[in-house]
């Protein structure tokens, strides 16, 4: 696919947002929005003594809390809204099943959040493993989007999301978790057990990739590709 | 502060609050810059437009169900039980293990077969057999593999106790019950040292144990 395919309509896009600033662009992880699920928030630690007491109240506050976003990611990490079910659905099991080696060194919702992206990469490999052995082809298959109810600009949410897939498996995770999911960084970092500083630069590769693939296409004549 | 176009990466990446207002500035007297900043900012934009809330009123009913059905088989089972159901024991490795089983009785078959002649004057055999020189040997292989085997469960100790991810927590269970099962078996094995059976069954339980710490050890690479 060409990256005129994946052309944003820039110009009015930038008209249309101007103003409107950015904390998640301008000022990094200084002005971060209020994410829910933050350590030390008294949900998330109602919810984690709730699960760790055997009590299914608490599972069910953290689905009515965070199972939006969990069905969310899982969709743009699996591709169709079945298999992020299925996902959050496993989630959920081993969360009860391991809930006793939760130590609190994360917060509670980040922990769930750590199982969910696994359990998501779990499916995604038996996906592939299953059609490997349907076609006899070894290639890891990107998560395909299903369509999907319009939206205010379904151009430029296409685009992204078509260009997403081509992103390596890391870098689609930490731009879901941080630009769409709006974990901070260091919640990342705990995640994908990497540093905060690696969470950061994985994210600007992902960025400057989505950039290049999303490049207008004077721009592309321009510098002669 | 001044900024110039060759710090407008290392902004992108990790600037700080007074970095990002210097680069506007910048950027509104810089074309490229300001087409740059743009263009950074609407991905960050189309992104929280891929927020959605999918609608599936029957999920939750659906994960509760789940979890009471697994509360409900949460019941007390034996070590066997335990380990033969430990989900990420592989197929693979529970085909092995039942091979391996399959393989231990049909030698402890025919060597019981082949000296079922000495069944005639048992005191005679077992006291023949307790001297033997051969079961020493066995017994003191067993203590040597045993001993290395501690070895390596001390080398992967710091890393089963400090990581508290799920995959960490499963080996913890899965040595607990391999523990429990080698326990289990060198006190039958104890009390009936000629069982080649029960020794079959003691070292392929090491053997797991290896192969779990060596797994164990990998996740730290």
């Amino acid at each position: 696919m060409g990256a005129v395919g994946l052309t944003l309509p820039w110009g009015a896009r930038i008209s249309s947002v101007e103003g409107e600033g950015d904390s998640r662009v301008a000022s990094s992880e200084v002005q971060q929005q209020e994410v829910p699920g933050g350590s030390g928030n008294p949900e998330d630690a109602a919810i984690a003594t709730l699960c760790l007491g055997g009590d299914h109240v608490g599972y069910e506050r953290l689905f009515r809390w965070q199972g939006t976003r969990m069905k969310n990611l899982a969709r743009h990490l699996l591709g169709t809204q079945s298999d992020a079910e299925d996902a959050v659905q496993e989630t959920f099991l081993k969360i009860q099943r391991s809930v006793g080696t939760f130590r609190g060194q994360s917060s509670f919702v980040t922990w769930a959040f750590r199982i969910l992206v696994n359990t998501c990469h779990d499916l995604r490999r038996s996906r592939v493993r299953r059609k490997e052995n349907a076609t006899g082809d070894s290639e890891e298959l990107p998560p395909s989007q299903e369509p999907r109810a319009a939206v205010t600009h379904p151009t430029l949410k296409l685009a992204l999301e078509r260009a997403l897939v081509r992103l390596t498996q890391h870098q689609r995770d930490v731009f879901l978790l941080y630009e769409v999911e709006g974990f901070r960084h260091s919640e990342i970092a705990n995640m994908l057990e990497i540093t905060e500083a690696a969470s950061k630069n994985t994210l600007f590769q992902a960025k400057k990739n989505l950039r290049g693939m999303l490049e207008p296409p004077s721009r592309v004549r321009e510098v002669g590709l | 502060m001044n900024i110039t176009c060759q710090e407008r990466d290392r902004i992108f990446l990790d600037g700080t609050p007074e970095e990002w207002a210097a680069l506007e500035l910048h950027a509104e007297a810089c074309r490229e810059c300001g087409e740059e900043l743009h263009a950074w900012k609407n991905l960050s934009i189309a992104a929280k437009e891929m927020r959605e809330e999918p609608d599936s009123p029957q999920l939750w009913s659906r994960i509760e169900a789940s979890l009471n059905q697994h509360a409900s088989q949460k019941k007390p089972r034996s070590i066997w039980q335990r380990l033969w159901n430990w989900t990420p024991l592989s197929v693979g490795w529970q085909t092995a293990l039942a091979a391996a089983m399959v393989l231990a009785l049909a030698i402890s078959g025919g060597y019981l077969w082949t000296h079922r002649g000495n069944n005639a004057r048992p005191e005679e055999g077992t006291a023949a057999l307790l001297q033997s020189p051969a079961l020493r040997e066995v017994e003191k292989s067993e203590r040597a593999y045993e001993q290395a085997i501690e070895h390596l469960e001390t080398e992967a100790k710091p890393q089963l106790q400090s990581g508290d991810s799920p995959l960490v927590a499963s080996y913890r269970e899965k040595l607990m019950v391999l523990d429990g099962a080698i326990d289990e078996l060198r006190m039958q094995a104890g009390q009936n040292p000629s069982n080649a059976h029960l020794r079959r069954q003691l070292l392929a339980m090491y053997q797991e144990k290896q192969q779990t710490l060596q797994d164990v050890l990998e996740t730290k690479r």
